[in-house]
Formats: structure tokens, sequence, C-alpha cells
């Protein structure tokens, strides 16, 4: 898998945390979380110098999980069906209503043809199949920049 | 009428290279059917019983003379030489070829239209009143507002993963021709101390669960319609449901909150999310305004003409309206002749009818959602003349309004989802009620007709509507009264155990000897009759003897 931001490939700099690491409390810089995983720790978690991540579901993307996301530096949305267009509601509300600042990423199943609506939404990259990229890409050139909506 | 700018046609374009590659990723192997359906969704593209069906975006129901003309060309050479209008104005074509798909969209983008949300879980194709702009009952024309929405609501990166399909109508008058309550959004405009903004209702629909819209505000003002919009299909795109396909309608988030919870996250929204972007000036406003105004018709005192023509008169009186320029008439043509599915029309006629509205209608014609069409501006002078050629189309039938003019859905003719065949109903209907003179004593009468409880027949808003079901294998229809897809929109109500299709004629007989029988003066009509009596009459003489 590659991480594809607009049309260049960059390091991933998170990786999920495991389960002993999370019990031990280890957090390294770039760790994912989970959403159970983060609402057990997040008070502990307080003023921790740590970039940390955050995985949700498309599932749970509901409007009660959208607030105080400001200390994390990347959300993660995996898909669990490109069908289930939640993630893309979540993510403009982390933006307009939150002010939220970090990176997001879309992960799962999730398909090119998404890619502009992705972006336009708030995403800022991909996790992708790198065979896929090619046409990642060739959607992104597809776009011609002109939309109705601002 | 409107015009594409270059930015519309950019975006249809790059949108039909898209789907090209779509479509060859799809005959290569690289999507899998899974994958595909979403995205031919978003084109149109629906593979029904015997093949896919290509349905393409009439906005709002209006139609030029060389659109016709190209969309009769499509049906001639990629399609079996006809169409059919939908309820929601537009038209589909029944058996396309995959491969062809591309080239349609290619010769539609031609003529400046496309087939895109005419399907899939997006906001849908834009519906609107048939006689906006035409009719002297109106505060505002609704169809630049349509216009407007249909530019938003185009590929909206948000909306167009929703939990279930869209459907928004705006309507300009006090009557509702375009069944406005029965839609996801119902936009009415209306005017509040001086000033017009819109009618705000959500949650209506039809199929399994019949819901009319509930009104969530009074008074909207113009420049905050996008920005109202958007924190009504964010609040649904976030809290729909998604775990129950027939479930995951607004009408049911509306239901199971309750309007003014819903009304509540709405306004939340509306304050959160409002971007000034989104606001419309007066200036955009006039633009899309100054592409609906009428062609130069002249005013004058010409009536419509008198002939000894029993057969054209009795057109005359049905499928004739007066226009809001005096000298001229609104004329109706009915698809709903007795030989031929309701709302079908084949290649010849597209092509004659693109010529005759070229002579007698400025290039116009509509489609209304009661599966017919319309010339909007037809010179009085010249309707006699118009009747001839209309006649010799088969396109003259005067039944517009009458008990023959039925909606009805395409059916297990067709249909992947139905469950019992609707057309061949109708067409005993019409077959039955054949007589002008018989139809004209039933006076204003709607039975609308679905071949399943997906309702796209709109059974559920008939007076008497006919819904079709499978029972171990047979085909039974029930029968629902009292419905109406008007201002006075209400869900009919089943009167009792279905019919099978050999005893669903003499059933609607004896409801109709009912009504008769309970008509107080000879203008009261079915509806009120119905409203005013209630149903046990009707159960009473359809059951109560057998």
């Amino acid at each position: 898998m590659i991480i594809l931001n607009k049309r260049h490939e960059k390091e991933n700099e998170y990786k999920k945390i495991n389960d002993r690491d999370f019990l031990d409390r280890k957090f390294f810089d770039g760790a994912i979380l989970n959403l159970a995983q983060w609402v057990e720790i997040k008070k502990e978690f307080k003023n921790k110098k740590v970039k940390i991540g955050i995985e949700f579901s498309s599932n749970e993307c509901s409007s009660s999980n959208e607030s105080s996301m400001s200390e994390i530096s990347l959300i993660q949305i995996k898909f669990e069906t490109f069908k289930d267009g939640r993630p893309f509601t979540f993510a403009r509300n982390l933006r307009k209503k939150y002010g939220y600042k970090g990176e997001i990423r879309a992960t799962g199943h999730i398909l090119p043809d998404q890619y502009i609506f992705l972006i336009r939404c708030g995403f800022d990259s991909v996790e992708i199949a790198e065979s896929d990229k090619d046409i990642w890409i060739e959607f992104l050139n597809m776009d011609n920049g002109l939309y109705y909506q601002p | 009428m409107y015009k594409y700018s270059e930015k519309d046609k950019s975006i249809i374009e790059s949108r039909t290279k898209q789907f090209k590659n779509q479509v060859q990723r799809r005959l290569n192997g690289q999507l899998s059917e899974e994958e595909f359906k979403p995205l031919r969704l978003m084109n149109g593209l629906y593979l029904q019983l015997h093949a896919y069906m290509l349905r393409v975006a009439i906005p709002y129901g209006e139609l030029s003379s060389s659109q016709l003309r190209k969309l009769a060309f499509i049906a001639e050479k990629f399609d079996r030489g006809y169409g059919h209008f939908t309820t929601r104005q537009n038209i589909q074509f029944n058996w396309p070829k995959l491969p062809d798909v591309p080239d349609i969209l290619h010769e539609l983008s031609k003529v400046e239209m496309h087939a895109i949300q005419t399907s899939g879980n997006c906001i849908r194709n834009i519906s609107s009143d048939h006689l906006a702009g035409i009719t002297i009952d109106e505060i505002e024309d609704p169809r630049p507002w349509c216009e407007i929405i249909r530019q938003w609501s185009t590929f909206h990166p948000e909306f167009s993963f929703l939990p279930r399909k869209f459907k928004i109508a705006v309507i300009g008058s006090k009557k509702d021709r375009a069944a406005m309550l029965v839609h996801d959004i119902g936009l009415r405009l209306i005017k509040k101390d001086k000033e017009i903004g819109f009618e705000v209702f959500v949650g209506g629909g039809q199929g399994r669960t019949p819901i009319i819209a509930k009104k969530i505000k009074n008074f909207l003002q113009k420049k905050d319609l996008l920005n109202y919009l958007e924190a009504i299909l964010n609040t649904y795109n976030q809290e729909g449901r998604r775990d129950n396909i027939y479930k995951a309608r607004i009408k049911i988030l509306v239901k199971e909150l309750g309007i003014e919870k819903f009304k509540l996250l709405v306004d939340e929204n509306f304050k959160k999310l409002s971007d000034k972007n989104l606001e419309i000036d007066k200036v955009s406003i006039d633009k899309i305004f100054s592409f609906f105004t009428l062609p130069e018709l002249k005013p004058n005192s010409h009536k419509v003409q008198i002939h000894k023509n029993k057969e054209y008169n009795e057109w005359v009186t049905q499928n004739t309206l007066s226009h809001k320029v005096s000298g001229y008439s609104i004329v109706h043509i009915s698809l709903k002749s007795a030989n031929h599915p309701p709302g079908d029309i084949s290649s010849q006629q597209m092509m004659a009818l693109s010529k005759i509205s070229e002579d007698f209608s400025f290039s116009e014609i509509r489609v209304t959602h009661e599966q017919n069409l319309i010339l909007p501006h037809v010179e009085n002078k010249n309707i006699y003349k118009l009747w001839i050629e209309l006649k010799k189309l088969s396109l003259a039938t005067p039944n517009i309004g009458l008990i023959s003019d039925t909606i009805c859905c395409p059916g297990m003719d067709y249909c992947a989802l139905a469950t019992a065949r609707s057309i061949p109903i109708s067409q005993k209907i019409s077959n039955h009620f054949k007589s002008f003179s018989d139809q004209k004593i039933l006076g204003d009468l709607k039975i609308k007709i679905s071949g399943c409880i997906n309702a796209c027949g709109h059974h559920h808003v008939g007076n008497i509507g006919i819904l079709g079901l499978d029972r171990n294998g047979q085909e039974f229809y029930q029968i629902t009264l009292g419905g109406s897809a008007k201002e006075d929109a209400s869900i009919g109500e089943i009167v009792g155990p279905s019919f099978p299709e050999s005893k669903l004629i003499d059933a609607i007989n004896t409801i109709l000897n009912t009504y008769k029988k309970n008509k107080k003066k000879k203008t009261e009509d079915f509806l009120s009759v119905f409203r005013r009596v209630g149903i046990k009459e009707f159960k009473k003489d359809l059951y109560d003897n057998t």
C-alpha cells in the first residue's frame, strides 16, 4: 500500500499501534489508534507531545464523533464500502464546523472515481494499492477544475 | 430555455469521457459489477429484467425541438424505435447495449443533454410544474430555481453517496401539479410582505412507506436556498439509516426523529455551515431568470377555433388550456392512447413532433409528471391545424385528467423489481373506458398503477390506486382509494382484499358506481365524494354482496 497525496506518493509516517504497545501505553510518534482506544486514553493523553492518528470506520462517522480533534495530527477514515457517503460529510464538518487543520486520509474500500470528491470534501491523502497509482492519478488529471459548488 | 454555458459544456464532456473509461474498465474486467453499479447509476444506466435501461434527464421537463429530434435519433439508432417518458419528467430507453452507451451520451451532449442525476443515491433531476412560466396562477416561475438547484446538486462532492436517492421538486403556484408533497424536499415559492421566498417541505415520499412531506420552514429567503438545502442534506447524509435500504430515505429519518428534532439539527447545521459563497446574489438570480423569458408572443383576441367536428371539440375541451398571454393556448399531447403503454412514444412520433413544435410552439415541448407532453405556446388561430397534424400521428387522444389518463410504471414487462404487470392493466382500463362521453361523466379522476410496492406508478396518491402483487405466482391487484398528489395531498386507503386481473375491471366499475350514486351534484368529483362519504360506502358495495 502507498500513500498518495494529490498526485504524489509520500512516505507513510503513521503505523497502527499494536495491542501490547497500547496496553503498555507506549505511544510512539505516528501511532494510529482506533476510536475505542482513543476514547479509553483520551484523558490521560492530554499534553503528551506525541504525533498521533485516529482511525474511524465509516460506520463511526457520526456527528457525535466530530468534535475536539485538534490535538490529533491524522484522522484516517476507513471506508467499509465505497458506497457509504458519511465520510464525505464527516470530513467536511471537521474542516468547516471545527476548523480541523491536521491530515485527513481515506483508506479501505475506495475508488479512483471518488478521488476528486474526497479532495474537495477536505481529504488530503488516500491509502491505495501501489498497482492502482496510475489510475488514481489519471482520474485526478481528468478533473478540469470546473465545479458548480464553491 | 436554459442554454449551456462553456462551464456546463466542459463538465458534461469531462463526465462523458470519465464514463467511457468506466465502461472500458468494466468490459476489461477491471471493475466488478458491484463496483461498476454505482458508477453506471451516476450516468442513468440501470440493469433491468432483460437489458440495460438508460434514463436521460430532462431538467424540469423542458425540451427543445432539436433535443426531441436527438432523442428520436437515439431511439432509432441505439434502441428499438421508442422511448418512455417517466413520472419525473425524464425519458428512458429500454434496450441500449453497454458498449453503445458512451456513444449515446456523446450524442446527447451535442444537444446539451445527459443522463446524470437520473439514478443512484444522489440528488436526482429536479422536477417542476409543467405549466411553469405560462400559467396565470403563478407567484414566480419555478424553473430558474430548478436550474439553480440543478447546477448546485450536479456532482456535489459531499452528496453523491447518500443513503438513498433524493428527489426535489419546486413549484411556483398554490396549485401543485408536480406532486411536490411526495418529494424528499418540496419547495413552493410564496410571497410574504412583498418578498418572494420559499416554503420548505421535507420527508415526503411513496414506496413502501408513503408519507406526505412535513413543513420545515414557513419562509426561506431566496439568498439562503442553497445553504439551507445543504444543511438538510448534510443532516440526512450523516444521520440517515444505512442498515436497511427500505428505511434509508429521508422520510424515515424525519419520521423517527420527529419534524421538530430534525428541524433543530438542520437549523444547527445551517448556522454552523452556511457559506457566504453559496448565497445567491441578485445578479446571478437575474442571469438565470434571463434564460426563462417567454418567446415573442403577440397578445391577440383570437379565440380557439370552433369546428363542427365533434372529435375536435372534445379534444379542445379536454386537452387545451388558456395561456397567460391572450390569444394563445397550452396544448396537452396525451401519451395514453388505448393501444400504447402510458408514456411510450415512437421515434417517428418524436421526429414529427419535433417539427410540429417548430411550426406551432416556438420549438418548445414539455414533459409532465403524468407522462404526457405539452406544446406550451400555440396560437389559438392554429389550434385546428395542429389537431389535424397530431391526429395523423395518433397523438390527439382527448383524455387529459380523465380516467384513461393513467400513470403507470413499466411493471413486470421491463422492471426487475416488479411483482406484477402494470401496462396491460392500464391498457385494459383505457380500452374499457374509451368513450369520451362516459369518461366525461366520471369527471376528473386519477388512476395510478404500480407493479410493485416501490410505487413508481404513484398508486398511493391515485384517486384510485392499483398495486400489483404476486400471490403464489399469480398476479393480484390491491386497490387504494382517496389518494391525491395535489396541494391537498393524501395517501390512499386500502379498500380491502385484492382482486385477480380477471375481476379488476368489475371492481373498478363497482367503485365508480358507488361514486356516481353518492354524487350530490354534477360537478362533484370522485375525490370530493370519497372524502365526504368515506371508504365504508365503497367497501360495502365492493365486498358485501360477494
